[in-house]
């Protein structure tokens, strides 16, 4: 009773009304980074950090956490519409959603994208509500090593469930983690790898890395292939498209077991220290398409192919807030920047938070189920708006970004050191990109990366260098087992191909 | 360059990289008094590095680029193409626009050279106009007028707005940014 009167205060907070206009405005730009070429979810909350930077903590998290959330579903109009994905995420909606719509059915595809956006964006901030302060207590028990093999695990998830080879995410994580250990250790106070540069000796700060890689290294990568968008078709074809309908209460009730699946997939990949809403959509594409009843037919245009896919990227969002207000363990890219904003105000997220600072918790919570029903209206009246905003040039759009990603990450120290970070690692992303090297396990790394030493060290300067004592505590042993299962099983897996590539060990000439 | 060794490349330089970085990982010596160092994290990963680097770069000479298994991601409808971001070719994609790329490049870094000195106001209204231009968009007029109401735009928008402190520049430039801002009502 009492942590409903904490949520119902926190849905007062954020429906007062200078809170609420940052609500809005953050589910309009969160909207418009999912639509606009060249721009992708994780950049656009990144982008808006440096404008909490003044704010007070509460409005920062609304805003921030209204962009994550609307963020999710923008893309899912272009996808469907005119099969231009606006997050990696959207993918899966191309083979069903504009299938569909090449059938005169785009309506009502964007209808069933909005229902399982809603759907499994409620569902997932119902869950949210439910776990964040069990999981809180839980944490409170944990020591070193349980905080070590959470984070192990979610390392170890992000590459198991990554798209491309497993071997170069594997390494992408391991430059992470090292760029992590960049300039004075925590406990010994020795410089590492700084070679005697002050700015390395502050170390890099995980927002540089992402800025930098996500943000410059994608506009280069664009640049690279000309700034070419795939075909956006005429005008007046559009037009006609522009609406959504909503599906039948008999069909939606026929598809409750593809509902259920995806919002679930959502929720738990979500809850994985890493894995954010792309993976989740492929995932539960996938569990659609091996168990679903229609299984066989996705990619031709079934709904269910919609279903699964969105209602699985909006549900990651509530299950990955799960970590980071509990254990202060971000859950995706986004999570990692609401991370920043807390510890911008001096604030940080974990157990200690649902006892000192309820009210920015509660607020986060309101903040997901007020940004889902907005989002949904949003996504059903502002279409024409919304696609309006692809004929932006893409040349002009990714100039202001690259300007916008100097000042964000700028603005955080006041360091002009900052910029020449920046503009490495947007190269280093640009390469990333080239050569197949996914680039969250690098990022990924870099912010888990202070997390999985300080446990790791602690761990082991506490039970005198004793490693076995990660496998010995009930809680850390089962994590690091399923993790390290979980990773053999991946390795195996890439074994058996290169195996099954080389029939009767021949080798193949490249 | 042989086909071969284009495959390896990316891996080959960076199992030298791990070298490299091990190498300067030996010069981090402290007094642990028997206990686990600093070094030892930094060192077990590039040891695993270079270790994946000696794997992938083996596969390749053994097995070519035909294939790249992957994560649970790479699931796809059968008969589709592969997602966004599965499997590509090993060698990587060329850039069929190396020229905007190095142009590309070359702003980007320029821009973070030159900003100290010139200052934000006059360093964002040159590459705005510039840096569409070197994408393509060939509107001269358009491309000014975006450049100088866009940097005006974003002073406006981080300055008054944010309230966050932009480099003003050096000397002249400084003096010029100055009066620049406060043309804009900033003070």
């Amino acid at each position: 009773m009492d942590a409903l009167l904490q949520l119902a205060g926190g849905f007062a907070d954020v429906l007062s009304p200078l809170n609420f206009f940052i609500l809005a405005v953050g589910l309009v730009l969160g909207m418009l980074v999912a639509v606009l070429p060249g721009l992708t979810l994780v950049m656009g909350v990144v982008l808006a950090l440096p404008f909490t930077y003044k704010m007070g903590v509460a409005p920062a998290l609304i805003l921030l956490t209204a962009m994550y959330v609307s963020g999710t579903y923008g893309g899912a109009i272009t996808s469907i519409l005119f099969r231009i994905p606006g997050e990696p995420m959207d993918v899966p909606l191309l083979w069903d959603g504009y299938a569909m719509t090449r059938r005169g059915e785009a309506a009502l595809a964007l209808g069933w994208s909005l229902v399982a956006a809603f759907f499994g964006g409620i569902a997932s901030a119902i869950v949210m509500v439910l776990l964040a302060r069990p999981v809180a207590s839980l944490a409170l028990t944990f020591s070193s090593p349980e905080y070590f093999a959470i984070v192990f695990f979610g390392l170890a998830s992000v590459v198991t469930l990554s798209g491309t080879s497993l071997v170069n995410a594997l390494i992408s994580l391991c430059l992470g983690l090292l760029i992590a250990t960049v300039g004075v250790d925590s406990i010994y106070g020795v410089d590492r790898f700084a070679f005697g540069l002050p700015f390395l000796q502050d170390g890099i700060e995980f927002l540089l890395v992402m800025v930098g890689a996500y943000g410059v290294g994608e506009v280069l990568t664009r640049m690279a292939a000309g700034f070419e968008s795939e075909a956006v078709e005429g005008a007046a074809e559009r037009q006609g498209r522009w609406r959504t309908a909503f599906p039948r209460w008999a069909d939606m009730l026929r598809m409750k077991a593809t509902f259920a699946r995806g919002t679930l997939t959502g929720i738990i990949v979500g809850i994985v220290p890493g894995a954010g809403a792309t993976v989740s959509a492929f995932v539960a594409y996938g569990l659609e398409h091996q168990y679903g009843k229609n299984g066989k037919a996705l990619g031709t245009g079934a709904p269910e192919g919609i279903v699964a896919a969105k209602s699985a990227a909006t549900a990651s969002v509530g299950g990955a807030l799960v970590p980071l207000l509990a254990m202060g363990i971000p859950g995706s890219g986004a999570t990692a920047i609401i991370l920043a904003a807390f510890l911008l105000h001096g604030i940080q997220p974990g157990p200690q938070v649902f006892a000192n600072s309820p009210e920015l918790v509660n607020i986060v919570f309101a903040s997901v189920f007020l940004g889902v029903i907005g989002m949904c209206v949003l996504g059903y009246f502002a279409i024409k708006p919304l696609c309006k905003v692809l004929d932006a040039p893409e040349a002009i759009v990714s100039a202001f970004v690259v300007v916008f990603c100097f000042v964000g990450a700028f603005a955080a120290r006041n360091n002009l050191s900052d910029l020449y970070v920046i503009a490495a690692f947007g190269v280093i992303g640009f390469l990333f990109e080239r050569y197949n090297f996914p680039i969250a396990p690098l990022v990924l790394g870099t912010i888990l990366g202070p997390l999985a030493e300080n446990n790791f060290m602690t761990t082991m300067v506490s039970f005198d260098n004793d490693w076995t004592i990660f496998f010995r505590r009930p809680i850390s042993g089962v994590v690091l087992v399923l993790a390290i299962a979980g990773l053999m099983w991946s390795l195996l897996k890439t074994l058996l191909s290169l195996r099954k590539a080389s029939p009767n060990g021949q080798t193949q000439a490249p | 360059m042989p086909v071969k060794l284009k495959l390896i490349l990316p891996h080959a330089v960076m199992l030298a990289f791990a070298a490299w970085l091990y190498w300067v990982s030996l010069r981090i010596e402290v007094d642990t008094g028997g206990r686990i160092g600093p070094a030892v994290w930094p060192k077990a990963i590039i040891v695993i590095m270079a270790l994946l680097c000696a794997f992938e770069i083996a596969r390749r000479l053994l097995a070519g680029a035909a294939f790249m298994p992957g994560g649970l991601v790479t699931s796809k409808p059968p008969g589709k193409a592969a997602p966004v971001g599965a499997a590509k070719d090993m060698s990587g994609p060329i850039a069929s626009h190396p020229w905007k790329l190095a142009g590309g490049v070359a702003l980007v870094v320029g821009y973070v050279l030159v900003v100290p000195l010139v200052g934000f106001v006059i360093t964002t209204a040159v590459f705005l106009a510039v840096f569409p231009w070197v994408g393509g968009l060939r509107r001269p007029v358009l491309a000014a007028v975006l450049g100088v109401a866009g940097s005006f735009l974003l002073v406006v928008v981080f300055m008054r707005v944010a309230y966050i402190s932009l480099p003003l520049g050096e000397g002249p430039f400084k003096a010029l940014s100055i009066a620049l801002i406060g043309l804009l009502g900033v003070s």
